[in-house]
């Protein structure tokens, strides 16, 4: 359905890029997340894939049409992507049944299918109110409803929840995945939140200052992350560092670099790889506690736990499966 | 191979290749309005590679430093009064409440609807031997003692007190949308008014009154009538002198390079001073003015600040000219004049519309053609207001009359006829130099309207797949309408007072109220040049206050 | 309402657009028109077009514009240029144009026997129309007559602090300083223009009747004026200027040696001009009796048709003698008077 070859896209002539050499395959019907960095170029992978920039290299091809490539652009009004914008980009002139109308003008019952699609998000009965009329969450169903309204067979989302607070977001997430898994559209989902991508998108791909780090299956990526960056998108990770592996007694190949996830770190249990440790600072964060420790070979380490009453001093470890080691 | 691929990604070869895929009609037009543009500069430039005349040596000599001198005076003596009045009465009708204020807001913008030529004739006129003041001091029994304002320190006042209006729109427009939230963030940090305003709005508006400043010196150095009367020396008349008197374009074209290199290097210094500091744009718009009422003494204090240029920039002279008119009625008016208007009117109003076309075209086409290099060029083309109108009337002529050589020689080949010159003496080239002129005064007002709309939003009309040029009318143009009207109006205003361009390039039969202001005035016969000046004034009068209330809402 | 102020300015526009069509399309066929292009903005010249039309029915086209613009136009124009009658304020333009190529020889008795032989081209390329002579004026009720003598004069000490005269820019100091040229030779006029510098009473500025106003007002003794401006100030509208020419008495200078500079106003004939028959019509009818009375006394000017008498006022200050100086001198002297202007600090 989508097919990416080595993309690459510099703004400044070569010197950095903001892309580079990305390249892979989208099936009919995925949702797929774009997850990176501010910087990481995942909106400029998203503005290239809609033709909104041109690539330096690579290719680009949408149901099987090149649209991009070294020697062809195809205008985005042509490509059929359907986008919506981090900022929404509602026309501010134009009321919600016009905004949904805008792409489909063409169509015989374009009425019908704007309410249809207004229907469908939610918001028939606002259909004639204006954009600054509604709050954020509504702003952002309109924004899907003006790209689904077309029938693209890609939609892109970029950054569709940053302007929501958590509470909005959470409740807009799944709203609007199920309306995108129930049109049955390839939808690719940007986004800097390794949350949002893992609620909602069966594929997943990492990108790290615009090169492609790991594209794989949600449960792939958290047990098998290729990097220590991939890794810690997940959460806390800490990394062994030949101190803490002497530490813990766990030593390591010498090219190799390994993590552990702080939520396998296990406080006064039975674990392969254990040291005794003294709590230094403890500082209460809700559902989980900071522990500052100092363990027996002077090194520190932070740690959280969601064990509510630790002692000064304690024995903590990790069992050797659930060591993360990436080749560097 | 991934590495090979990346490695000559930026070698000649790819980047041809991406030059040819990303050539598009877009970027093509571009440069071909681009070129229609630059035609009469570039004919006029041609001539800075044939060498100075043989007076080069001689105004180096004799004048050069007088002309910089004076030029250099002109600009920071106006720059700094148009600043002072435009930004203090644009502060002051935006922050506080006083009697008459509503109608001070639009009173403030009409010192533009008089040609600052003008301005400079019934000032003269007023301060001359048994001009107006010493009548009315006769009447009081008061002693007169003669105000000469015949000099460049007066010319500096009557080219500042009839421009500051440029600086005074652009600062209000600012003030209008952000100094409500700034001024109330400051006073919660417990800085007073006075110093909020100088360590926080002023540095901030900076842009803002940067933009309505370059416009007011971009007139003062291209300025001819005034200087000339006053007998002040300047590049502009140096411009004349030498193409003119000494009949040598070569000297004239060097001393229009060194005039234009002044505008381009004071542009490029602000450009760089404000690339230190980038200021991001709020782009939401505050929730209403709230204007601070004052005590009564104060309010007295504001409203003499606020009416003091009103009354200098343009009652004073209105009642000059409306005093001459009543002297001069009878032997100037004629019903003529009406048709004069009427004519002025109609090339003021096509022009003003083609002007505004063509600046739309050149942003939103350089825009669509998504190369960076070139939107930077097409900011290029505001450079003709830099140029002295009838150095541009010149270079106008010299393209089109190439033209027209070679289109009389194809219609003497076809048709056995002996046509006329085709395009040059016609309203055509008059229109193509008032374009070439006045884009500066179309393009900024639309780029900077153009600029508040987030490029997401034509960007999902695109993808929504609505083609360019409909995104353009559908989506952009309705959001940018007040910046195209106020260009319009900017332009409307600036051809109807337009002088030495028009004198060159206007066909037979084809008159404009400017010219025959000229007319008159040229030969000393500067009374009878009120009628058609009041006539000007009135026709650009009502264009301004429209808007003063365009640019208030 | 938009639409209607639309359509107003469409009709505007092609108003103007059949009126450049319609004179555009006639010029080639030879039509009943004369192109002019002309530096004489007064009342009086459109009173004469009006007549000539009406006399002739040859329709007058008109384009007003300082001379040296309109040179410029014709020599670009070049070959297709629509102008038939150049006219300027003084004789040095018309010679440039000549030298540039810009006019054509006219053989007509009319002109030949009408017009004094310094005030016309010697080889017929153009014609003087009307004269106006540079003169002295200074404050009758505080200066005798006889203090004033000659345009030399004015160097002399005496004068320090004394003089107005307006800038250099101007053609009718341009052409007085080209006459100082020929007759005192390049050096004797850049002295000249040196003292005339130290004596001058105030920077240059304003014009002619500015100069006048300033007298009165006591800025200085004497100013140097062109007589035309006399006459209109004397019939201005404004009380003021009547009152302060009244004040003024008027002084030919160089009465006992060569006499007054005078100056011409002045015609040619394009050297393209596409009505070359129309514009030899136009000119000799301009200096008919019937037209020169006109210009006699409407602009105050003097007028070239001997048999036409000055305005009365003209006559009463009597007459004098005028400069016979070849007038194309003047322009083959201009280029050299302004750059003399300017090295001798003259603004």
């Amino acid at each position: 359905m989508l097919q990416i070859e080595l993309l690459s896209k510099s703004f400044d002539k070569g010197k950095n890029f903001a892309l580079k050499d990305v390249s892979f395959h989208l099936k009919q019907g995925d949702i797929c997340a774009i997850v990176g960095e501010s910087g990481s170029g995942k909106t400029t992978l998203a503005r290239l894939i809609a033709g909104l920039e041109t690539p330096d290299q690579g290719s680009i091809r949408i149901d099987g049409n090149m649209v991009s490539s070294t020697g062809r652009l195809v205008p985005p009004e042509k490509r059929k992507v359907g986008l919506v914008f981090q900022d929404y980009a509602l026309f501010p002139h134009l009321s919600l049944m016009q905004n949904v109308v805008y792409g489909i003008s063409k169509d015989k019952n374009k009425n019908e299918r704007a309410e249809e699609i207004l229907k469908l998000v939610g918001l028939k009965e606002l259909k004639d109110r204006y954009p600054y009329e509604l709050s954020g969450g509504q702003q952002q169903r309109v924004a899907l409803a003006r790209a689904l309204a077309p029938n693209p067979s890609l939609l892109i989302l970029d950054e569709p929840f940053s302007n929501l607070d958590s509470m909005l977001r959470m409740q807009l997430r799944n709203e609007i995945f199920e309306i995108v898994k129930n049109t049955e559209v390839t939808a690719i989902f940007v986004t800097h939140d390794t949350q949002d991508a893992l609620a909602v998108a069966d594929e997943i791909l990492i990108l790290q200052n615009g090169r492609l780090i790991q594209k794989d299956e949600a449960a792939n990526l958290y047990t098998k992350p290729k990097s220590i960056y991939v890794a810690s998108l997940f959460g806390n990770t800490i990394q062994l560092s030949s101190e803490l592996q002497s530490a813990f007694k766990c030593p390591l190949k010498e090219d190799c670099c390994a993590a552990v996830r702080n939520e396998n770190f296990a406080i006064n249990t039975e674990c392969e790889h254990v040291t005794h440790a003294r709590v230094l600072k403890k500082t209460f964060l809700g559902p989980d506690t900071r522990l500052l420790l100092r363990l027996e070979n002077g090194q520190q380490l932070t740690v959280l736990t969601k064990d509510k009453i630790v002692e000064d001093g304690i024995i903590i470890g990790f069992n050797s499966t659930d060591v993360l080691q990436f080749t560097s | 191979m991934k590495q090979a691929g990346s490695k000559n990604l930026f070698s000649i070869n790819n980047r041809l290749k991406r030059l040819k895929r990303d050539t598009n009609k877009w970027a093509i037009l571009t440069l071909v309005l681009l070129g229609f543009i630059a035609l009469p500069v570039i004919s006029i430039g041609i001539k800075l590679f044939s060498g100075p005349g043989e007076t080069w040596g001689h105004i180096l000599e004799n004048l050069l430093l007088d002309y910089i001198g004076n030029s250099l005076f002109l600009v920071f003596m106006c720059g700094f009064m148009v600043v002072f009045l435009g930004v203090s009465t644009s502060w002051l009708v935006t922050r506080f409440e006083f009697p008459f204020r509503k109608q001070l807001e639009w009173l403030l913008i009409l010192p533009l609807a008089i040609p600052s030529y003008i301005v400079a004739y019934s000032y003269a006129g007023i301060l001359d031997y048994g001009g107006s003041l010493e009548l009315i001091l006769r009447v009081f029994g008061l002693e007169f003692s003669r105000i000469d304002i015949m000099n460049k320190t007066g010319l500096a006042f009557v080219l500042g007190i009839s421009l500051f209006p440029y600086v005074y729109v652009s600062s209000r427009a600012f003030f209008l949308n952000q100094a409500n939230n700034l001024m109330e963030a400051s006073k919660m940090l417990g800085v007073g008014e006075i110093k909020s305003f100088f360590k926080l709005i002023l540095p901030l508006a900076r842009p803002a009154i940067v933009a309505g400043l370059i416009l007011v010196l971009m007139e003062v150095l291209n300025d001819y009538g005034a200087a000339r009367y006053f007998g002040v020396n300047t590049f502009t008349t140096g411009i004349f002198r030498s193409w003119f008197s000494l009949a040598e374009p070569e000297t004239a074209v060097y001393l229009s390079a060194l005039l234009i290199s002044i505008v381009f290097g004071l542009i490029l210094l602000e450009k760089f001073q404000r690339r230190k500091i980038q200021f991001s744009n709020n782009r939401s718009g505050s929730a209403g003015i709230q204007r601070r009422t004052v005590s009564k003494g104060l309010q007295c204090v504001i409203s003499c600040a606020v009416w003091l240029p009103v009354l200098l920039g343009f009652l004073i002279p209105v009642a000059q000219l409306i005093y001459w008119g009543w002297l001069t009625y009878d032997n100037v008016f004629s019903s003529s004049f009406l048709i004069l208007s009427f004519q002025s009117f109609g090339i003021a109003f096509l022009t003003a519309l083609i002007t505004v076309t063509v600046a739309i075209a050149l942003i939103y086409f350089s825009k669509w053609s998504r190369s960076n290099s070139l939107k930077n060029i097409a900011k290029l083309g505001v450079l003709g207001y830099a140029i002295p109108g009838a150095v541009v009337a010149i270079g106008i002529m010299i393209p089109t009359i190439f033209i027209d050589t070679w289109l009389i020689k194809i219609v003497e080949a076809l048709f056995q006829i002996q046509p006329g010159l085709i395009i040059s003496g016609t309203l055509i080239a008059l229109i193509y130099a008032y374009v070439v002129r006045f884009l500066a005064v179309a393009f900024n007002p639309i780029e900077a309207t153009a600029l508040k709309v987030s490029d997401s939003i034509p960007d999902s009309s695109r993808i929504l797949g609505v083609g360019n040029i409909k995104t353009f009318f559908k989506i952009d143009f309705p959001l940018i309408k007040t910046g195209i009207l106020s260009a319009f109006i900017l332009v409307f205003t600036d051809v109807i007072k337009e002088l030495p361009l028009t004198l060159i390039l206007k066909p037979f039969q084809v008159n404009t109220l400017a010219v025959k202001a000229y007319e008159y005035a040229s030969d000393e016969m500067v009374m009878k040049a009120a009628i058609p000046s009041l006539l000007i004034i009135l026709t650009v009068m009502l264009p301004i206050i429209f808007l003063n209330r365009l640019l208030v809402k | 309402m938009k639409q209607l102020i639309f359509l107003i300015a469409l009709l505007g526009f092609s108003a103007c657009k059949n009126n450049t069509e319609k004179t555009g399309s006639s010029s080639q066929e030879q039509a009943n028109v004369v192109n002019v292009y002309t530096h004489r903005h007064y009342s009086s010249d459109q009173e004469l077009f009006d007549l000539f039309e009406k006399n002739t029915g040859i329709q007058v086209n008109v384009i007003n514009a300082s001379a040296d613009e309109l040179i410029q136009k014709m020599k670009i124009e070049g070959a297709h240029s629509p102008a038939d009658v150049l006219i300027t304020v003084d004789a040095g333009r018309l010679t440039r144009a000549k030298e540039l190529n810009l006019l054509q020889p006219v053989n007509s008795e009319l002109l030949k026997k009408t017009i004094a032989p310094h005030l016309r081209d010697p080889e017929d390329y153009w014609f003087g129309l009307t004269k106006r002579a540079r003169i002295l004026v200074y404050a009758k009720d505080r200066m005798e007559e006889a203090n004033l003598s000659t345009y030399e004069d004015l160097a002399g000490e005496k004068w320090k602090g004394k003089i107005l005269i307006r800038s250099s820019g101007n053609i009718y100091n341009q052409s007085l300083l080209a006459s100082l040229i020929v007759n005192n030779g390049e050096a004797g006029a850049k002295k000249w223009a040196q003292a005339i510098v130290n004596n001058m009473a105030r920077a240059p500025k304003g014009n002619d009747r500015d100069q006048v106003k300033a007298l009165v007002a006591g800025e200085g003794e004497v100013a140097v004026v062109n007589t035309y401006y006399i006459g209109n100030m004397l019939n201005s509208e404004s009380p003021e200027e009547v009152k302060a020419a009244k004040a003024i008495g008027v002084f030919f200078p160089n009465q006992k040696g060569r006499g007054a500079h005078i100056n011409i106003s002045g015609a040619g004939v394009a050297r393209y001009a596409p009505n070359r028959e129309n514009a030899i019509h136009l000119i000799e009818f301009l200096i008919s009796r019937e037209a020169q009375e006109i210009f006699a006394n409407t602009n105050y000017e003097y007028p070239v048709n001997p048999e036409v008498q000055p305005a009365a006022l003209l006559q009463s200050w009597g007459e004098f003698r005028e400069d016979s100086l070849l007038l194309s001198k003047l322009g083959e002297n201009n280029k050299n008077a302004v750059m003399i202007f300017d090295e001798a600090g003259w603004k």
